[in-house]
């Protein structure tokens, strides 16, 4: 494990390191770069802590138990995920996840990066969908955690660029956005209660606004080591959470509600640099 | 009230099944996609279409209130109108709600007397009650709390949020007059009868509190001895 833990960073780093010579290949600069474009944002930098952290993350190390497993020949068909398209040709992970959800024509759906995944698992890999490769998907021990960490680092620094050339797509968007304002369940709620304002808190924990495009790519950013968890979390997780807590029902994750919704925050941080993996509270 | 809304709601499931057909006829034109259909409806509709017939929510868990999530995700008038002017009604739409609000509002039989401010405290202090999905809370277990310090400062002892006004001193600067007792129970049971389409969930009509624990929460926030007041 501490031999793990000696290399484990500075591969991580150089694992993603993009073609492009000024890119950013760390999350924590990119971070700091966002933060010194709003450098009042209470939300930004309400944790020196977890800023401090950021080097360190644990999810870096989840990045790399992804590398192994995205290029290992797994379940019943005994192959990789390198013949997996995640929309810019099969295999081509660098910017690929900044541009999700889009619509994929062998599917006829717009997916969004776990439904992709799990997708890809089952049709290539072989895997049932209810198999626990397949099916559990939160936690820095899942292999979907591992997976998603891996593939969405080769997006780090990048413009958030969701695709809407596509009707679908579109459709898809702006629907999400109807989602997003949506009253409803015990409390009255919409995502629009929390994260329309900057610098209101629940509690102690300050909200990210929609409406600052500098708050939202840091709010987006998953998956995100949950230092409160001590665990890396997903996008999907991060959905279910808000109408756990707005007491609505339960959303299905993969669902093209889900997708909608995420399709819409996506484009929210539309040309902000995402910043993958990120540390949250 | 909103009869037009109604109305409205009831063309969009016509003009849905419509959608419907026109990608039925689609698909025998040998469309490269099933889902063409999304694209003819309007964002309003297909977020409906999506929740409700697409698998978007385990629609048929129960909830604590005795129905399922498919109630809880169905939009009641006053969440249909606030959704669509994304909590900002013009002024006849505004008119409209504060008027509904006021019918809506119902009283203890005992009149509006303070409850335990004790007990108050800790109700306005948890969080418990109505979560779904997973961990669903369990009201036989622990009794329902009024979340309100989730958007609230009521004390100087325990940190609130800033999404609503701060609660600190409430009592101490208005008093504890009938009128005053009248407005926070109000406020906490329809409080679209004053600011419609607020944020602040409505806790007596919406069946979140009894009315014992919204008496306990007004003590809370009312008696000269809590920690709002101190």
């Amino acid at each position: 494990m501490l031999k793990k833990a000696l290399f484990a960073l500075p591969l991580a780093l150089a694992v993603g390191m993009p073609a492009h010579a000024d890119m950013r290949e760390n999350p924590a600069d990119v971070l700091r770069h966002v933060i010194n474009t709003l450098p009042d944002s209470v939300y930004l930098t309400q944790s020196e802590q977890n800023l401090m952290m950021m080097e360190d993350n644990p999810n870096l190390w989840t990045v790399e138990d992804g590398r192994e497993l995205f290029y290992a020949e797994r379940g019943p068909n005994n192959v990789s995920l390198e013949t997996c398209d995640f929309g810019k040709g099969p295999g081509v992970l660098e910017g690929a996840y900044v541009e999700m959800p889009r619509f994929f024509a062998d599917t006829g759906r717009v997916m969004d990066l776990e439904s992709r995944l799990v997708h890809c698992m089952i049709t290539i890999q072989g895997f049932a969908a209810d198999d626990p490769a397949v099916r559990q998907r939160h936690g820095s021990n899942s292999d979907h955690m591992k997976l998603q960490s891996y593939i969405t680092f080769q997006s780090n620094g990048l413009p958030w660029n969701p695709s809407l050339s596509h009707p679908l797509e579109r459709a898809m968007r702006d629907a999400g956005e109807q989602l997003f304002y949506r009253r409803a369940g015990a409390l009255d709620m919409s995502c629009q209660t929390c994260h329309e304002q900057e610098g209101k808190r629940i509690r102690a924990s300050v909200l990210p606004s929609i409406n600052q495009p500098a708050e939202w790519t840091k709010a987006i950013s998953w998956p995100a080591f949950r230092v409160g968890h001590q665990n890396s979390r997903s996008t999907q997780h991060r959905v279910r959470g808000c109408y756990w807590q707005m007491r609505q029902g339960q959303i299905v994750a993969g669902s093209d509600a889900s997708i909608a919704l995420i399709a819409f925050w996506t484009d929210a941080a539309r040309g902000q640099p995402a910043i993958l993996p990120d540390m949250k509270r | 009230m909103f009869g037009k809304k109604k109305i409205l709601a009831g063309g969009l499931v016509a003009l849905a099944s419509a959608a419907v057909i026109l990608a039925g006829c689609a698909s025998q034109e040998k469309e490269d996609y099933a889902l063409a259909y999304y694209t003819q409806m309007s964002a309003a509709e297909l977020a409906e279409h999506l929740i409700f017939e697409k698998g978007g929510f385990n629609l048929d868990q129960p909830t604590q209130e005795g129905t399922t999530v498919r109630e809880r995700q169905t939009q009641d008038d006053l969440n249909m109108v606030c959704s669509e002017y994304r909590n900002r009604p013009p002024a006849d739409v505004a008119g409209q709600i504060v008027t509904e609000a006021r019918a809506s509002m119902k009283y203890p039989e005992y009149g509006l007397e303070l409850g335990d401010w004790r007990r108050g405290a800790e109700l306005a202090w948890s969080g418990f009650g109505f979560r779904v999905g997973h961990n669903v809370d369990n009201h036989e277990r622990r009794e329902v709390g009024g979340n309100c310090y989730n958007c609230h400062s009521m004390s100087e002892g325990r940190t609130g949020g800033s999404l609503g006004p701060s609660l600190v001193g409430y009592g101490k600067t208005r008093g504890d007059s009938l009128e005053v007792r009248r407005f926070v129970y109000e406020m906490m049971y329809n409080p679209h009868a004053y600011f419609p389409c607020t944020e602040m969930p409505r806790m007596g009509h919406n069946g979140l509190l009894s009315a014992e624990a919204m008496a306990d929460i007004m003590a809370y926030l009312l008696h000269p001895e809590s920690p709002v007041n101190r």
